[in-house]
């Protein structure tokens, strides 16, 4: 068969792209269980992070999430909650966790927000994923933005997000936060999702689901 | 996941704030051989717009109504790159027959943009950042359009240099890249413009 | 052209792409899909080390089938054959790198897009046997990654105070923003490319 013949073109790419896709299929099927693994692992470790628990000596991140936090799935039909909650703890001192998402300045900004049973105190942020500009808004993944989180207690129930000193406010008492200096957007899109977040976990306490 | 960014907004953002050329790199290969010429690189500027708007769409629909339900992800960037051949190929035939005049001006650069990184990245950003309809459309054009301001500005600012005395190991790419770094710093004064939330 | 040819062809192959025609400060090449993760050396050495590998194993499969492959289609071949490799390179990632794979974003499929991986396979795959293309495409990879590595070691260093994820210039650093932003990779990819080409230049001069 001539190389340059229609016959002989279409059949070769035909063969090309079906030995390609058998080998990329077989690739993904071998993978697929350790991607799923690792995208688990990475969710229960932003839900530990986010209460403020840590792994225990010698014990992987896997091991000490199913020790230390019970999921909570919603109930079937309650409404506007579709997502499961997580508890650290029990009773009065129980820290609740959830994750909250909404839009940044570029895509999705998604993370793990935990509050105690009272929602008088946030307990800890976790980002989970962002795609902020990087070294403007990109920087609310760095560790002293969430930090400042950390414990902070809220101020009518909302935190506020201001301008300041761009290394973290220090005040975990008065709601406030620093904003990221240059990213006002990218700021205000936390404020925004950590206090619908805050609304919702309101609404589970006032219905009792907090306890 | 991220419905209520407005597309105004991500139009804007993509042409000035976040111009994928001089914030994220793509498309410099084409970039910096091309912008030698005024009229070669708005020619290519505007193949590019044009290109980038048009896949985006199409690679949108293919995502959302192909590659999501089939659940092949792991195959997604093939079959972009095919896309983009195609439309290109498309493109290429239809200004042809259509238009002689402006497939001289324009059809000489399609080749060059199956290639070009900045097509397939604006699409896999569109794809990783999760972007509805509209928003893909705003995305796809602000991309282009950004892409070809910054490469017309370019080469303007290039003509002005090339007559200016360069130490010879920077002649060429290396005063070009000053250039473009220069310009990036200026478009990150454009950051608080978007406003449009 | 270089003086380095007169050795065997695997070391002239390696001068070559390492030195006297390096992709990046001599060919200009390839850069755009690499330079943006140059704030962060691990995420460069990951990219640049992919794509090293892709140019190889692409170089070495197009030379393999050169003969096989019909004219009109030799493009989007080229493209299915690059592709085939970079998602090899994205599964495995996601599947034992997670953490990389989420930070390195798109990028590592816009491996396909580098210029280098096209130019090594049109330039010396398509007329030269599988292993030295291999040879060629894991050299051209290697140069580039030295460019790349040096440029990712002072943006993390003076953008974040820390080397490779290792905190190096304690608290008290200010971490210079401009760093982490895209002009500084910019500025330092023409000053590097100045130096090494001025320095390449007078290696010229004093052989001759």
């Amino acid at each position: 068969m001539k190389k340059d013949s229609i016959a002989y073109t279409v059949g070769f790419t035909f063969v090309v792209c079906a030995a390609f896709v058998f080998f990329l299929a077989l690739a993904n099927e071998l993978t697929k269980d350790r991607v799923a693994a690792n995208q688990r692992l990475a969710e229960r470790r932003a839900i530990l992070a986010a209460l403020g628990a840590e792994p225990g000596p010698g014990e992987s991140a896997d091991e000490a999430y199913l020790r230390l936090v019970a999921e909570i799935r919603p109930e079937a039909g309650t409404p506007g909650r579709a997502s499961p909650l997580y508890r650290l703890g029990a009773g009065e001192t129980a820290a609740y966790a959830a994750s909250v998402s909404g839009p940044g300045l570029w895509g999705g900004i998604s993370a793990v927000l935990a509050v105690d049973a009272q929602v008088s105190r946030i307990v800890g942020l976790e980002l989970v994923s962002q795609n902020e500009t990087p070294g403007l808004g990109g920087r609310i993944g760095e560790a002293w933005f969430t930090a400042q989180f950390r414990g902070e207690a809220l101020s009518g129930g909302r935190i506020r997000v201001r301008q300041g000193s761009g290394s973290g406010d220090p005040d975990p008492g008065n709601g406030e936060l620093d904003a990221v200096t240059g990213a006002t957007l990218t700021s205000a899109a936390v404020e925004r999702i950590v206090n619908a977040g805050l609304a919702s976990f309101e609404a589970l306490r006032d219905g009792g689901k907090l306890r | 996941m991220s419905p209520e960014i407005h597309p105004l907004t991500l139009l804007v953002a993509s042409i000035f704030t976040n111009n994928i050329l001089l914030s994220n790199f793509l498309g410099m290969c084409s970039f910096i051989s091309i912008s030698k010429d005024q009229k070669s690189s708005s020619g290519l500027g505007l193949a590019v717009t044009v290109v980038m708007a048009i896949t985006m769409i199409a690679s949108w629909a293919v995502l959302k109504l192909v590659i999501e339900p089939a659940g092949i992800g792991y195959l997604s960037f093939i079959i972009f790159i095919i896309v983009i051949a195609a439309i290109v190929q498309v493109l290429e035939m239809v200004i042809d027959r259509v238009s002689p005049a402006l497939y001289l001006s324009l059809g000489i650069f399609l080749p060059l943009i199956t290639v070009n990184c900045a097509i397939l990245g604006a699409i896999l950003f569109m794809q990783i950042r999760n972007y509805g309809f509209l928003q893909a459309a705003a995305f796809g054009l602000g991309s282009g359009a950004g892409w070809w301001l910054a490469i017309a500005l370019l080469s303007s600012i290039r003509k002005k240099v090339d007559a200016a005395p360069v130490p010879a190991g920077l002649k060429g790419a290396g005063i070009t890249l000053v250039t473009i770094g220069f310009m990036a710093m200026a478009f990150i004064g454009f950051s608080g413009m978007v406003n449009v939330q | 052209m270089s003086p380095a040819k007169k050795r065997g062809a695997a070391a002239s192959i390696l001068v070559d792409n390492l030195w006297w025609n390096n992709p990046v400060f001599v060919q200009v090449l390839g850069i755009c899909s690499t330079l943006a993760v140059t704030n962060n050396l691990s995420n460069t050495l990951i990219m640049t080390t992919g794509v090293s590998l892709a140019t190889a194993f692409s170089s070495a499969t197009l030379s393999a089938m050169n003969k096989a492959i019909p004219a009109k289609v030799r493009m989007i071949v080229q493209v299915l054959v690059i592709s085939f490799y970079v998602i090899i390179i994205d599964i495995v990632l996601r599947a034992y790198l997670p953490e990389v794979s989420r930070s390195l974003g798109p990028y590592v499929g816009l491996i396909i897009t580098n210029c280098i991986i096209m130019g090594r396979a049109e330039a010396f795959a398509r007329s030269n046997p599988p292993a030295l293309s291999f040879w060629d495409g894991l050299t051209s990879g290697l140069g580039y990654m030295a460019v790349l590595v040096a440029i990712a070691v002072v943006r993390e260093l003076f953008g974040f105070g820390s080397f490779a994820g290792v905190p190096l210039l304690g608290p008290r650093w200010t971490s210079w923003t401009i760093m982490i932003m895209a002009p500084s990779a910019f500025f330092l990819l023409a000053m590097a490319m100045w130096g090494l080409k001025t320095l390449q230049e007078r290696m010229k001069g004093g052989k001759r």
